[in-house]
């Protein structure tokens, strides 16, 4: 049985308390004191300033303490019952004293007493010094989380950026041990986002946005994380290996995004496309997030409002692509793209007045490729401008060329515009300077733009119009018949020339409706002081048929093809079908 | 071992003052409350009900029946490993305490914890309902924590901080009925765990309390050599778990099975020596890896400490005196009713030899003396030093 006096008991257990591991220790320290030598109060009193800390005493009798601290009375009566005090003095006048009701302290308990006041002295000064340090570390801690918040969250949506959904993905993908642990993505690009800024405002767009992140925040669960990665694309990552489960959760998102929404006071309603892919053993978090938004991508080329989980052919179509839009670069550089030239008859006299120009590209591998082989790439990659200006300029220079070989040949030059060189700033300065290095004449010269890129973006391309006007080039309406049709701009713009679609031409003598339509076209034309041109003849039928309607121009393989510089003007320039000294109406 | 408070001048008026015990068995919530409430509904001035439930029931549905049907009283209760009523231990019932009448006053409080942070903040929050009590001449804090959060003693010092030496401390730790998963605390209706309800309770008559556990020293007095909250991890520089088997010489599937170890240590707790008394603590888990064991509450490190043995008799009679201990501080004024509260692992001891009935038999105390408890995963009893919480020992409230 122990037989170690009570005191050793004393000292052991509170210098075992003794800790700086916390800078609240010090309250567990006198607590401790108090309870291991049966005690009812602790308290430590500063000189001047009074209590630091006080156990078992309440507000209404620590006065009565610190009046007996200053003669260190052994004895206090409180609430009827003596309490005896033991003080135990510290450094600069500061004491700690320690009260037990009933039994006063034996020698061996106030020489222990005394031994754990000096204790209590240097706890007090380290863990002051401890508390300034942690706090010091608090404040760090707290700044850098506040640092890795601002940096790892969107401030419009405040939901996960960029960053923070790349490191997460790279974390979970981590994870993933095998086909058990799989991940799946979900990529969501909000369908026309760039109208909302455009009509409404970015104020309304950004409202636009907080509204879809706060949406989409209610699809986030333990299995399910949810970032925007920019502008009006967010992403879900969803711990599965069910494409059933996306699909089902995609189709739930288009739903929830599709309805009327009332920001900023007005109802916006706008769809969203989603691309949902599943990871693959050694995805990194860029793979996953390229195959997610090549099936978005792909989607919605097909329409608004819908999803498409990735195919692996996706993949091969866009390196594809990649690979065509490299070699269209090269291309440019390196003058394999060329003119080829189509001539445009006269349909009164039969002669050659005038040359399409059409762009061809000399392929080093897979021979000579047309413009649908080709273009949407080009247009894709923002290409169309430098197609465009190589095309104007080589057509530019070729027929000033053949107005030497005739003399008195003054042929009309159509060149096609897409809807990027129309708006495009420096349009006139290149028009201007093509024509100042070739030689040719405005007047001959006309741009063929499509209904659409004129109609669509004719506030961009006002100011271009405009100057055109003034330089003296004309505008021909490319695949008249086929888009708006709008009358106003026949007479707000100055249209020169209507091409009229070969598909309608097509159908002439066969289908009532072309007749119709054709007929109109040339009746109105004739009307409005606009000349026509027919393209896609191919018959002498249709030939016949668009003479009698008064057509003013044909042009198509009846007529001759489409073929490169050289051909063309042995064929065409050194001929007997040219037609000399046109009148200045007749084309 | 009992301690009272200081003995009134004179007798207090037996009229105004009134304790009451309900009790029911029926799984039925509605029926078990009305059936448990119905000597309390009786009286129109209720001060104080506690609910003391199995977790059995869903608290939330007993908590706003009881709520409902005392009116404007003050409400507080626990979740429980069983309840006891003289002569009759109950598991997975429902038993109501409840005081009431001019000669008592009730204010009572509520504090959150956190198992990370422990509950002396959110024990010394719930304290502060002993600032809003006009107090009479004897007052008491009654506590009821979550027996699942921390530290125990830091109960006992959080509410301590603001009860100081003047007020003594009464009350227990919430339990599951030894699921040892979640304890649910109540007050006023609400249902909340890692909580610590308070009640100070004010009367113009005596109030004492008793404490016995009736365990003896096994081992020789060790010396606590590693201790981290509520891990023991060394005795003498031993691994703790080594030195229990070796005193305790326990048997092979103790040594590997943690469900055998907890059945072996219901009756084997560890003591505190502390000045004149030894106060016990409750071993309920080993950490077989690291050599550990996991008690209830601290064993502070630097302590002297024992490994204590179970003596039926002893612990029989602790549970059947303690209430007459009680009393006996009362000053004379008989006791008009009891809190009994004791811990589970008692319940196994007395269990296994067939005697918990008997010990509930109380055959010292008057009939008209109601008495009503539950089984805890620890008790608070505090009148003199400052600490005051306890393992496997039964503590008795006697309120004249």
């Amino acid at each position: 049985m122990n037989t170690a006096p009570w005191s050793l008991h004393v000292l052991s257990e509170v210098l075992g308390a003794f800790t700086f591991k916390s800078p609240t220790a010090l309250r567990d320290v006198v607590s401790r004191v108090a309870e291991a030598v049966d005690a009812e109060i602790t308290a430590i009193l500063r000189h001047p300033g009074g209590f630091e800390l006080c156990v078992g005493l309440d507000d209404q009798h620590k006065p009565m303490l610190a009046a007996a601290a200053a003669e260190r009375l052994p004895v206090l009566s409180l609430g009827g019952a003596l309490l005896h005090l033991y003080w135990s003095p510290l450094d600069g006048g500061d004491v700690m004293v320690v009260g037990r009701f009933r039994e006063d302290y034996t020698l061996e308990e106030r020489a222990l007493l005394r031994a754990m006041g000096r204790s209590i002295q240097l706890s007090t000064q380290v863990l002051a010094a401890l508390k300034a340090e942690q706090e010091a570390v608090r404040a760090e801690k707290e700044a850098k989380v506040l640092a890795i918040r601002e940096s790892t969250i969107d401030a419009l949506t405040s939901l996960p950026n960029r960053r923070y959904l790349l490191a997460h993905l790279a974390e979970r993908l981590a994870q993933c041990s095998g086909w058990r642990d799989q991940l799946g993505l979900l990529f969501i690009d909000l369908d026309r986002f760039k109208h909302i800024n455009d009509v409404y405002g970015h104020s309304t767009g950004d409202a636009y946005l907080q509204a879809v992140g706060e949406a989409l925040s209610h699809f986030r669960d333990n299995d399910t994380f949810v970032a925007r990665l920019a502008g009006d694309e967010f992403i879900l990552i969803v711990a599965t290996t069910d494409l059933k489960l996306l699909t089902d959760l995609a189709e739930r998102i288009l739903k929830h995004l599709d309805q009327p929404w009332v920001i900023g006071g007005r109802v916006l309603q706008y769809s969203a496309s989603i691309g949902v892919a599943l990871a693959e053993p050694g995805d990194r978090p860029q793979d996953l997030l390229d195959k997610a938004d090549l099936a978005m991508y792909s989607i919605k080329q097909q329409g608004p409002g819908r999803y498409a989980c990735f195919e692996p052919y996706m993949l091969d179509r866009a390196r594809r692509k990649a690979d065509l839009e490299t070699e269209i670069r090269s291309a440019l550089r390196h003058d394999e793209v060329i003119s080829f030239f189509q001539p445009i008859i006269s349909a009164v006299h039969g002669g050659v007045v005038g040359f399409e120009g059409l762009a061809r590209w000399r392929h080093p591998g897979r021979g000579l490729l047309a413009p649908e082989d080709f273009l949407e790439v080009a247009e894709e990659a923002g290409l169309l401008r430098d197609l465009d200006a190589r095309i104007l300029r080589d057509a530019c220079f070729r027929l000033t060329d053949w107005q030497c070989v005739q003399q008195g040949f003054s042929p009309r030059l159509s060149i096609n515009l897409s809807a990027a060189s129309l708006q495009d700033p420096v349009l006139i300065e290149r028009v201007a300077d093509t024509l100042a290095a070739s030689g040719f004449e405005a007047r001959n010269l006309l741009l063929e733009v499509t209904e659409t890129s004129l109609v669509k973006d004719v506030e961009r391309a006002q100011h271009n119009i405009v100057n055109l006007k003034k330089m003296g080039v004309k505008l021909a309406v490319d695949d008249f018949g086929t888009g708006y049709s709008s009358l106003r701009y026949l007479r707000q713009f100055p249209v020169g020339m209507l091409k009229i679609d070969r598909s309608f031409v097509s159908g002439l003598g066969q289908n009532h409706d072309d007749d119709v339509i054709v007929s109109t076209i040339i009746s109105m034309a004739a009307s409005l002081g606009i000349q026509v041109v027919a393209e896609g003849v191919e018959t002498a039928d249709q030939r016949t048929i668009l003479c009698g309607l008064g057509c003013d121009f044909l042009q198509g393989y009846l007529l001759g093809k489409p073929l490169d510089g050289p051909m063309s003007e042995r064929l065409f320039v050194r001929s007997d079908q040219l037609l000399l000294q046109l009148g200045k109406d007749d084309f | 071992m009992t301690i009272s408070e200081p003995v009134p001048d004179a007798v207090a008026s037996a009229g105004d003052r009134w304790i009451e015990v309900g009790s029911s068995t029926n799984p039925e919530a509605e029926l078990a409350v009305r059936e448990a409430m119905a000597p309390i509904v009786e009286r129109a001035d209720a001060k104080l009900t506690i609910i003391f439930c199995s977790p059995a029931y869903n608290l939330a549905e007993i908590s706003r029946l009881v709520q409902a049907s005392i009116g404007s009283g003050e409400v507080i209760g626990c979740s429980t490993a069983g309840e006891l009523l003289r002569n009759n231990p109950m598991t997975g019932g429902l038993l109501i305490w409840a005081l009431g009448g001019d000669g008592f006053a009730v204010t009572t409080g509520v504090g959150l914890g956190d198992p990370a942070t422990g509950l002396r903040d959110a024990a010394q929050t719930a304290a502060q309902c002993l600032k809003r009590l006009e107090r009479k001449e004897h007052t008491l804090l009654f506590l009821l924590a979550d027996g699942l959060c921390g530290d125990q003693m830091e109960v006992v010092r959080g509410a301590y901080d603001v009860s100081g030496a003047g007020v003594p401390l009464m009350g227990g730790c919430a339990g599951d009925d030894m699921a040892l998963q979640a304890t649910q605390q109540i007050h006023r209706g609400e249902l909340l765990t890692h909580a610590v309800v308070a009640a100070a309770i004010t009367s113009n008559a005596p109030m004492a309390i008793g404490i016995a556990h009736g365990w003896e020293p096994l081992s020789e007095a060790m010396l606590v050599t590693g201790s981290r909250g509520t891990t023991l991890e060394s005795l003498d520089d031993r691994p703790a778990l080594d030195v229990y088997f070796d005193v305790y010489e326990a048997p092979a599937e103790v040594r590997n099975d943690p469900a055998a170890f907890f059945d072996f240590a219901h009756t084997r707790p560890v003591g505190i020596a502390r000045r004149n008394r030894i106060e016990i603590r409750y071993v309920y888990a080993a950490d077989y890896e690291r050599r550990n064991l996991t008690i209830f509450a601290e064993v502070p490190q630097g302590a002297m400490a024992y490994l204590m043995h179970g003596n039926s008799d002893s612990v029989l009679h602790a549970t059947s005196e303690v209430c007459a201990l009680a009393e006996q501080a009362l000053g004379g004024q008989p006791a008009r009713g009891f809190m009994l509260l004791e811990c589970v692992a008692r319940k196994s001891l007395l269990s296994n030899a067939g005697l918990l009935e008997e010990s509930l038999r109380l055959p010292t105390l008057g009939p008209d003396a109601t008495v009503g408890g539950f089984y805890t995963y620890g008790e608070i009893a505090r009148t003199e030093g400052s600490g005051g919480l306890h393992n496997q020992t039964v503590v008795a409230l006697a309120i004249a």
